[in-house]
């Protein structure tokens, strides 16, 4: 297996949980609020599956109609997602930016409470099903991303405006820097 | 002395509600009204309206046979009629719903006849005879063993018992039987199975939090009563275990 398809375990990474489950409107509310923040290297989206069909029971295979949003805009590109959001899991260029996240989180959740942490919550290298699915020459920024199961592939976000925001928090601790 | 079934251990609320809903002798408080129509749609065994299918002739048609349980036992309606033996699958939230699996086949086997009840961590199926079905469902849905948004009928894709609610309140649900309405009433959507139902079923609002903490039968340490404050639960716990443990199948204590 080629052991180079790693993504750097250098970046920092961050977790935001909320105390409920989001419906897709408000995790497009607030991604969109965290998409102007520069420094944002990869955004993943971890929650409980709203299936297209019933997957179980007599009605197997049934459409599963549901009033739940399916297509989201995030800055200006527009994806499905198809579940209830329970975690967003950011990368991040430099821990200089964490300050203004949490402030735009602690603005944002007003009607339920979120807990952020920090760690690494992306897989950081290729498993024998990524290798399986990608093969050797996996580009290193896939894996972890998708499921390897899924046959859709990340969506890549363009923000609203070109890194016009600017960040107001002072970088005190940066592990890149030392 | 006359024997006065305990029910079960512990001085906490959770205890003394799991020991209420238990007691047959107790009459459940009832706080919504669904009907009887609404109860056989959510079901989704038969239309509304259409008469019960058998599998047998009833039992005053058939020739009588020499059984002595037959002559102990009283058969239920559904038996009597011969009805088809149908099902219900409750899942309950562990963020302080009102009953839980276990608690729901203790509560069900005192309270109800002719049941067979399936239990797992975060589900509990009850099947009957058809007419007993509804009349039971009736009961578990009308009274404080419901709450709308962290109970839910589900006859498949069960999942979300003990997953964060949804930001309305609501339990998560794959299938998305129930949804909270404008109103903030919760509305079946969909059968138990998933199968669309040709108009809503209102099933009332949802319990505050206040009262879902006095009247929840499951212990939370986050959100509700842990168990750790009830040490004579602890006690008894500790010693069926203590019990199992030492003699297996002859939990027999030994003479000190």
């Amino acid at each position: 297996m080629d052991t180079n398809a790693t993504s750097s375990p250098l970046y920092p990474q961050i977790r935001i949980c909320s105390i409920r489950m989001m419906k897709p409107e408000t995790c497009e509310n607030l991604l969109n609020k965290l998409v102007d923040v520069p420094g944002i290297r990869r955004i993943l989206l971890h929650g409980q599956n709203i299936p297209k069909v019933i997957p179980y029971g007599p009605a197997r295979g049934m459409e599963n109609k549901s009033a739940i949003k399916r297509r989201i805009t995030i800055g200006s590109t527009s994806c499905d997602i198809r579940m209830l959001v329970g975690d967003i899991i950011l990368e991040l260029e430099d821990e200089c930016i964490i300050g203004l996240i949490q402030k735009i989180c602690n603005d944002f959740f007003v009607n339920f409470g979120f807990v952020m942490q920090k760690g690494i919550f992306i897989k950081p290298t290729m498993t024998l099903v990524d290798y399986a699915k990608y093969g050797p020459n996996a580009d290193p920024e896939l894996i972890g991303m998708v499921d390897p199961r899924s046959k859709e592939r990340p969506v890549r976000v363009m923000a609203h405006t070109e890194c016009e925001h600017e960040s107001v928090h002072v970088c005190e601790n940066n592990a890149l820097e030392g | 002395m006359k024997y006065i079934p305990q029910y079960g251990p512990g001085t906490s609320i959770v205890a003394e509600n799991r020991r209420r809903q238990m007691n047959p002798n107790i009459e459940l408080q009832k706080y919504r009204k669904v009907t009887d129509e609404d109860i056989v749609l959510i079901l989704g065994h038969r239309a509304p309206g259409e008469a019960f299918k058998s599998v047998h002739p009833p039992l005053t048609e058939l020739p009588e046979v020499d059984c002595p349980m037959r002559k102990l036992v009283k058969p239920t309606d559904g038996a009597l009629h011969g009805d088809r033996v149908r099902y219900v699958q409750f899942a309950d939230s562990m963020f302080n719903a009102p009953s839980q699996p276990y608690q729901r086949t203790y509560a069900e086997m005192y309270r109800f006849r002719g049941i067979d009840p399936g239990t797992l961590s975060g589900r509990q199926i009850v099947e009957c005879r058809e007419r007993d079905l509804e009349k039971y469902c009736s009961t578990l849905i009308e009274t404080e063993m419901f709450d709308p948004a962290r109970v839910s009928l589900r006859g498949a894709t069960v999942h979300g018992h003990s997953l964060r609610l949804s930001e309305d309140g609501m339990q998560f649900d794959a299938i998305q039987r129930c949804i909270m309405g404008e109103d903030g009433r919760v509305k079946y959507v969909k059968d138990q199975i998933g199968v669309p139902l040709d108009r809503q079923v209102d099933v009332g609002k949802p319990m505050d939090d206040e009262w879902l903490s006095k009247h929840t039968t499951i212990f939370h340490s986050l959100v509700g009563t842990p168990l750790r404050d009830d040490p004579e639960y602890i006690e008894y716990l500790q010693r069926i275990h203590t019990l199992r443990t030492k003699y297996g199948f002859m939990p027999k204590e030994e003479r000190k």
